[in-house]
C-alpha cells in the first residue's frame, strides 16, 4: 500500500511507551485511520445539527439555586449540562465567584417566587439581546440541550409562547411546572416583566410555577404544547424510573392528577428526545450525563424519526 | 477537516510544521454520524448465543424483563433453569441453590454444546440481573476469531494464575472455548471444584488454555461492568479500596473514564432499571448530537505522544497559548496537531519529493 505509512506505524509502534497505546494494536490505528479518512468531504460539509441550532436558538438558561446548594448540586450541573447552554446563569441570593447572580431576595421554599420574579427581571435588563429563549431550570434538574433547541425551532420566539410540563389545576389555562423547568420566549419575558411594571401581576403566591403560570395568563401568554410527534412528553417533573415502568392499577398520584394532557405510564411516557427531568441527585446527573451523551449502541438506528411522521408510523 | 499533508521530507526535530486545527472542530467531529442506516450485518457475521442463569422464582420479577428488553437481541437466547417451562426456559439436570451455580454453568454449556454448536459463533453467559447491549458486544467480538480459545469479559486477578472473568458482569465464549470448557469435563481435566461458578470456569479455561481477552475500548475503558454504571462514573473521594475494585486486573478508574461509550453490560440491574437502561440506551439522545468517538483522540494522542518521543515539540511549544492552539478539554493539554490520516486510496497527495 502505502511506504510512508506503513513507515510512520512502524516509528509509532515503537516508541509505543505512552501508555494508551497498549491498548491498541498497529492494525488497529490503521483500521481507525482509514475509517477516519473515509469520512469524506461530505460528511463535513454537513455542520452538525446541533451545532448548527446553537446559534439559530439560543437559549439563556438560568438556575434556580441557593448558597448550601453550590457544591452539594449546582456544581454538578455545571460540569455536566450548563455548560451547553448559550448562556447560563445560576440565581442565588448572593454573589460569588461560584459563579451566582445575587438577586435582593433571602433564601428559603417562600421565597421562590420571589427569586424567580427577580432572576426574570435580572435577565430582561441584561440579556434580553443575548439570547432567543430563556430556561428556568432547578438545581436539581437535567436538561438536555439539543433536543431543547430542536423543540424550540419550530417555534417563534417573538410570539408570546411558553414551554414545559403543562399541569391543570389553579389557572384556568393551567401552567407549567416549576421542577421539570420551563421556557419563555422573549415575547413573554418582555410581557412577564412589564406586567410587574405595570402592576397587572403581583406576588401573590408563593409557589413560583403557579404565580408565574398566573400572570403568563393574565399578560396573554399562550401555552405551548411541548411533546413530540408522538405525543410523548419531553420535560418531566420526576426522574425516569417514576413513568417508564409500567404500573399495576392504583390510585393516581399527585403528578399524574395534575396533567394537563393524558398522562402514560410505560414506554410511551417519554419521548426518545427527553428535554428534562427532575430531582436528579449529584450522582444522577453524573450517570445521566453517561446516558445520553457516552452509552449508545454501535451501529443502532434508532427507530424514532423525529423530522418524518410517516416513518414512525410504519414503526409502530 | 483533517487533511493536514505530512511532509515526510521534513521529519528531523530541526523542523516543525504544524497547522493549528481548531480543536473546538476536533472535539465536536463527527465520526459516528447518527445515520439512518442500521447496524451492518454484524448480527449475521458475528451470532451470539446468550443464556441467562435464571430460576422459577425469577422468572416474573427478573426474567421477563430480560426478555421485553434486551433478550431479543441475542440470535438466540436461552433461559436456562432448574426446571424447563413455558417461559421458555431450558431444565437443567440442577437444583437451585447458590452452592449449585456452578452446576448450572457446566450443564448450560453442556447443553448448548450438544443442541446449539453450530447454531452461534459465541456464546454468552448472563445473570437475570445483568443488562447487555448486543450491538456493542458484536462490535467488539467483530474483531476477534471464535475458532481460537479465548474468552471476554471482566478479568479479575485473584484465586487464578491467569484470572477469571467476573460472573456477575457477563462473560463470553469462542466457540473453540466452548469445546474446550465441555471437553475438559469430559475428560476429567476439568472439574466440579468450586461452588463460585466464575472462578471455577475460570480455572477451567486456565486448564485447558484458554487465553483471556482484553474487552476494553480503544481508550482503556471497560465495557464489562459488574455493577451498575453509578458505581464507577461519580468521582469518589480517597477511601479505602473497596472489593471490586481490588480484584481488577487492569488498573481501575473511578469517574468518566471507567466505562466505555460502548458499554456491554451492567449488573445488579432491577427490574425497573432494565427499562430505565432500554430508555437511556436505545432512546433517549440528543438531536443531532455527533458523538465523540474516540478516533481523532487517539491518533491526536498517538501524534502527541510520537511528537514527544521524537521531541519535535517542546513541551513549552504544546502549551504556548499564542500558537493559536486549544486545550483538548478531556486530555487537559495543549496541542498543536499534524494529524494525518494518509490517502490509501492511491490517489497521494503527498507533493513530490
Amino acid at each position: 500500500r502505502n511506504f510512508y505509512f506503513i513507515n510512520i506505524m512502524h516509528i509509532i509502534c515503537k516508541y509505543s511507551l505512552v501508555e494508551h497505546l497498549k491498548y491498541t494494536t498497529c492494525a488497529n490505528l490503521i483500521q481507525l485511520c482509514t475509517l477516519l479518512y473515509q469520512k469524506n468531504d461530505s460528511t463535513f460539509k454537513n455542520r452538525t445539527a446541533a451545532m448548527d441550532l446553537s446559534q439559530k436558538v439560543r437559549v439563556l438558561c438560568w438556575v434556580m439555586t441557593q448558597p448550601q446548594h453550590l457544591k452539594s448540586r449546582t456544581q454538578h450541573i455545571r460540569a455536566t449540562w450548563g455548560r451547553r447552554c448559550n448562556i447560563v446563569l445560576y440565581m442565588s441570593s448572593e454573589a460569588s465567584d461560584f459563579p451566582t447572580v445575587g438577586l435582593n431576595v433571602s433564601e428559603g421554599r417562600n421565597q421562590l417566587y420571589w427569586k424567580t420574579i427577580r432572576a426574570f427581571q435580572h435577565i430582561h435588563m441584561h440579556h434580553l439581546d443575548d439570547a432567543d429563549w430563556f430556561l428556568k431550570a432547578d438545581d436539581d434538574t437535567f436538561v438536555v440541550l439539543e433536543n431543547l433547541r430542536y423543540g424550540l425551532s419550530k417555534h417563534n420566539t417573538e410570539e408570546p409562547l411558553y414551554f414545559g410540563r403543562r399541569f391543570k389545576p389553579f389557572v384556568a389555562q393551567g401552567y407549567m411546572s416549576g421542577g421539570a423547568g420551563y421556557i419563555l420566549s422573549k415575547e413573554a419575558l418582555r410581557r412577564f416583566v412589564k406586567g410587574f411594571a405595570d402592576g397587572l401581576c403581583s406576588h401573590n403566591t408563593n409557589i413560583e410555577d403557579i404565580g408565574l403560570g398566573k400572570c403568563m395568563e393574565t399578560m396573554k401568554v399562550q401555552l405551548g404544547d411541548s411533546r413530540d410527534v408522538l405525543g410523548r412528553q419531553t420535560f418531566h417533573p420526576y426522574p425516569p424510573h417514576y413513568y417508564l415502568p409500567r404500573q399495576l392499577p392504583r390510585p393516581r398520584p399527585w403528578y399524574l392528577l395534575y396533567e394537563h394532557y393524558h398522562p402514560v405510564e410505560g414506554p410511551g411516557c417519554c419521548s426518545d428526545l427527553a428535554i428534562s427531568f427532575h430531582y436528579i441527585d449529584a450522582v444522577q446527573m453524573h450517570t445521566l450525563e453517561y446516558y445520553t451523551y457516552h452509552l449508545h449502541p454501535y451501529g443502532y438506528k434508532y427507530r424514532f424519526n423525529p423530522d418524518e411522521r410517516s416513518d414512525n408510523r410504519n414503526n409502530n
